[in-house]
């Protein structure tokens, strides 16, 4: 630190040199911006808290086998069967006597990895199809855009669920059906984000330097659209775990004995009059889960949205 | 805007299966209808020359009359239904019937021995999966209209089959002996579908109730039919609604909204004891809880696989749980209950033995197999179970939940591996299921009929002799040991894992009386029905 070239008060260089109003270089100009960004979410406590949940979720996934003993989730006790909550089982037992404690527990891998498997998909199947149609314009345009009207004009739900019937039950089969009903809006927020800058100077510029379309879209557009995108993808994570939720409810979703969340909320129907934690636990994780998500959603759009 | 709106659309698809009790809580019950909760989604027709469904059954046997019957008023007693009285001739072959006199159709002709001529020779005629109950006497679809001659008063059946006369008679009373109204049946007749097609949805009945209304997976109306042979069922009407969920089932019986609940388990049912105005009896049933293991499949045609499968069920484990009160545990193709049948439970969970087994085999490391079953209590919970007592084998199930009708027809194609489910007799004679469980003898991919042995592809030509001797014994006494002696071979060595039988448990409201299932849906009878 002591070698720091950046002028400013030697404590809290690193903070003076992120909020230089005069960045030197172009990494230090972009580091400032999302510094900026970060200080600006931070003083919002409700996106730390969607923040706070979605890193509890992550680390519950990861370090699953450390929280809850991996057998308990879907060994089956049946003396045992449900249990009201106790120190044994933190949240009772189901009605085959397996720990509902370690079942959301590693219920949250599957959850994450649809999650994450669904945002993997979408997001380059919507910027490949909304990048060429912003980009290029007129025939391109309207054919690309018609087939994602096409796929907008099913209700989102029924769409999953008629892939996942015809795909047939199972965890990939529903990432496959929620990302074929998830990826028109992106499509749409990438061909948006084109139209707005398909005309700016700096992209002229690039064109008149001879450079090919495909590495204007990559190195000029790209970068300028995934902001956006990553946006409304965490603002979209709530419904694709509720649509993951939905499917395992109604069997389409990760098969028995996978602790998947909207199945334990399905098999808990049976008993919930009088064993109501076998499916309101899994439900109230869904609905946390859900709801962090949105927060950290409304909080990463207020902060990067440089217009308000 | 659009954000709120589909997230809203998502939570209140999430929230449709329970739209159901919404809507239904707010019709009660009126006092001249009975309402069950029951499910009811295996109905796939109501016309009794097809239907073949226990759901199916139960609403037939309540709609349609029969040549030959065993009542209500006296289980074990077989009477005339439409016919007064018949006679055997001395060879065996020949059954003479009289016609009751004066019997009336709903539509207000009468009973004619010409109806009951028809409805036999349709359902040969029809040829379908219900058809082998008659076409086993040796009718045809050829020879049916020499066999079975009705005019004026009198029906005289003529068999060319081996079989013992009180089989035939006992055939009279199942659900292919239902009586439909001829000239009804043709008045609705499509490209020579002799009715079938009209008759899923209607009714031709002189039975106690008339068809008001099938709705696939919602319901069934029944409406009384003052001019019943029996005389008027007390009630109106009685409607069967489709209720999935156990759940769902005791909520309407506890508002009031249901007299009867039908598939209550038994974590419904400790709670309910405790309600004054809602009473639960039980009666022995006869349906059969089975695994059916198709040989197609490599690992399971091998004799010790399916012997270590065998052991691999914890059948205490689940009568003593999640099933307790609802299903005991026999291993047999017959019922208790049953002529001849057998308390018989070699298997109990042993996963030592059975890994020791399937190490003989050549399976030490176990397999995967698929298994379908019933996307509902109990077949979830069932399932479960039995994909972890196999896993602990290292046999990998993976279970594919599916809607009943979805594994009916899965299985009746031989597409399954594994599929799970229950069977119920067809009449009242251990005939029935060893005829189904004990008869492929033609096991290519189209065979004359497709009973349970062919669908499992067990090719048992000997074994079959063995069964079709036992149907034509005349000693009581030797048949009961030939059906002994069938019962223990098909458990020991057939594609079959037989778990339980099960126990009526019906709840109902102590306002709802008279209610009283027998051993198979063909007993359940809904004219009894009082209500206060």
């Amino acid at each position: 630190m002591a070698t720091a070239p950046v002028p400013g008060p030697v404590p809290g260089s690193l903070r003076a040199w992120l909020l230089s109003p005069a960045p030197a270089s172009r990494r230090q100009a972009r580091f400032g911006r999302w510094f900026r960004a970060w200080l600006g979410f931070r003083r919002n406590p409700l996106a730390m808290s969607g923040l706070a949940i979605v890193a509890l979720l992550v680390l519950m996934a990861v370090f699953a086998p450390l929280i809850a003993d991996q057998q308990s989730a879907t060994l089956q006790v049946l003396q045992d069967r449900l249990q009201p909550a106790s120190w044994q089982h933190p949240f009772g037992t189901d009605e085959l006597g397996r720990d509902i404690f370690a079942r959301v527990v590693f219920g949250s891998r599957i959850t994450l990895t649809i999650v994450v498997m669904v945002g993997v998909i979408v997001v380059p199947v919507g910027l490949a199809i909304g990048l060429p149609a912003g980009y290029f314009g007129g025939v391109v345009d309207t054919v690309l855009m018609r087939i994602t009207d096409i796929f907008l004009a099913f209700p989102r739900l029924v769409l999953a669920l008629a892939f996942a019937a015809a795909l047939g039950p199972g965890i990939e089969n529903a990432v496959i059906a929620i990302a074929l009903t998830a990826w028109p809006p992106y499509a749409r927020l990438a061909r948006a984000e084109t139209l707005t800058s398909r005309r700016a100077e700096f992209i002229q510029a690039a064109e008149l330097q001879g450079a090919s379309h495909l590495r204007i879209i990559a190195t000029q557009i790209v970068p300028l659209c995934l902001p956006s995108v990553i946006i409304r993808l965490t603002l979209d994570m709530a419904g694709i775990i509720l649509t993951a939720a939905g499917l395992g409810f109604l069997g389409l979703g990760a098969q028995p004995p996978a602790p998947e969340w909207g199945a334990m909320v399905s098999s808990g129907r049976q008993v919930l009059l009088d064993q109501w934690w076998v499916a309101t636990i899994p439900g109230l994780a869904i609905f946390i889960v859900s709801l962090g998500f949105n927060l950290l959603g409304d909080g990463l759009r207020d902060a990067s949205d440089a217009r308000s | 805007m659009t954000e709120i709106s589909r997230r809203l659309l998502l939570a209140g698809a999430a929230a449709a299966p329970f739209a159901g009790w919404v809507r239904i809580a707010d019709a009660a019950a009126p006092k001249d209808t009975a309402v069950f909760a029951k499910q009811i989604d295996d109905i796939i027709t109501l016309d009794p020359g097809e239907c073949y469904e226990l759901s199916g059954i139960e609403m037939c046997t309540n709609i349609y009359d029969r040549l030959l019957r065993y009542e209500a008023e006296d289980l074990n007693k077989l009477v005339g239904g439409v016919a007064e009285s018949w006679t055997v001739s001395p060879d065996g072959k020949t059954f003479t019937f009289k016609i009751r006199p004066n019997l009336k159709f709903q539509s207000g002709a009468p009973v004619t021995a010409e109806d009951v001529e028809f409805s036999l020779q349709r359902v040969v005629l029809m040829d379908k999966t219900s058809a082998f109950l008659l076409t086993q006497l040796g009718w045809s679809k050829t020879t049916v209209k020499d066999l079975v001659k009705g005019s004026g008063d009198t029906l005289t059946l003529k068999i060319t089959a081996d079989f013992a006369p009180s089989l035939v008679l006992n055939l009279m009373t199942s659900i292919v002996a239902s009586v439909v109204e001829k000239k009804v049946a043709l008045a609705n007749e499509t490209n020579g579908d002799l009715g079938n097609g009209w008759l899923k949805t209607h009714s031709a009945s002189s039975g106690a109730f008339k068809l008001l209304a099938w709705k696939a997976n919602e319901s069934v109306s029944l409406e009384a039919y003052p001019g019943f042979r029996l005389g008027a069922p007390p009630l109106k009407r009685v409607v069967v609604r489709h209720v999935p969920e156990p759940a769902s089932q005791r909520l309407l019986l506890e508002k009031a909204d249901a007299d009867y609940a039908r598939d209550l388990t038994p974590d419904q049912i400790k709670p309910l004891a405790s309600n004054p105005d809602i009473k639960v009896e039980s009666f022995k049933a006869a349906n059969t809880f089975y695994m059916g293991l198709n040989l197609g499949y490599e690992p399971l045609a091998n004799p010790k696989v399916r012997q270590a499968m065998k052991m691999l069920v914890d059948y205490d484990g689940m009568v003593k749980s999640f099933l307790a009160g609802r299903f005991f545990v026999q291993q047999s193709f017959l019922p208790l209950g049953f002529f001849g049948a057998i308390e018989y439970v070699p298997f109990k969970l042993d996963v030592a033995k059975a890994k020791a087994l399937l190490a003989e085999a050549g399976y030490k490391d176990g397999f995967a197999v698929k298994m379908a079953a019933p996307n509902v209590s109990p077949w979830t919970e069932i399932s479960q179970s039995v994909q972890q007592t196999m896993g602990q084998a290292g046999i990998k199930v993976s279970i594919e939940p599916m809607e009943l009708k979805a594994v009916i027809s899965q299985y009746r194609g031989r597409g399954h591996q594994i599929a799970m489910l229950s069977w119920g007799p067809d009449y009242f004679d251990p005939h029935t299921n060893a005829d189904s469980f004990v008869h492929n003898d033609d096991n290519s991919d189209t065979p004359k009929t497709k009973p349970i042995a062919w669908r499992n592809k067990w090719f048992i030509p000997d074994i079959t002799k063995e069964m079709l001797a036992a149907a034509k014994e005349l000693d009581a006494k030797k048949r009961a040991e030939q059906y002994a002696a069938l019962q223990k071979k098909v458990t020991d060595e057939g594609p079959y894992i037989f778990m339980f039988q099960n126990n009526n448990q019906i709840a109902r409201r102590t306002t709802a009386t008279g209610f009283n299932p027998g051993i198979t849906e063909d007993l359940n009878f809904y004219r009894t029905i009082r209500k206060s």
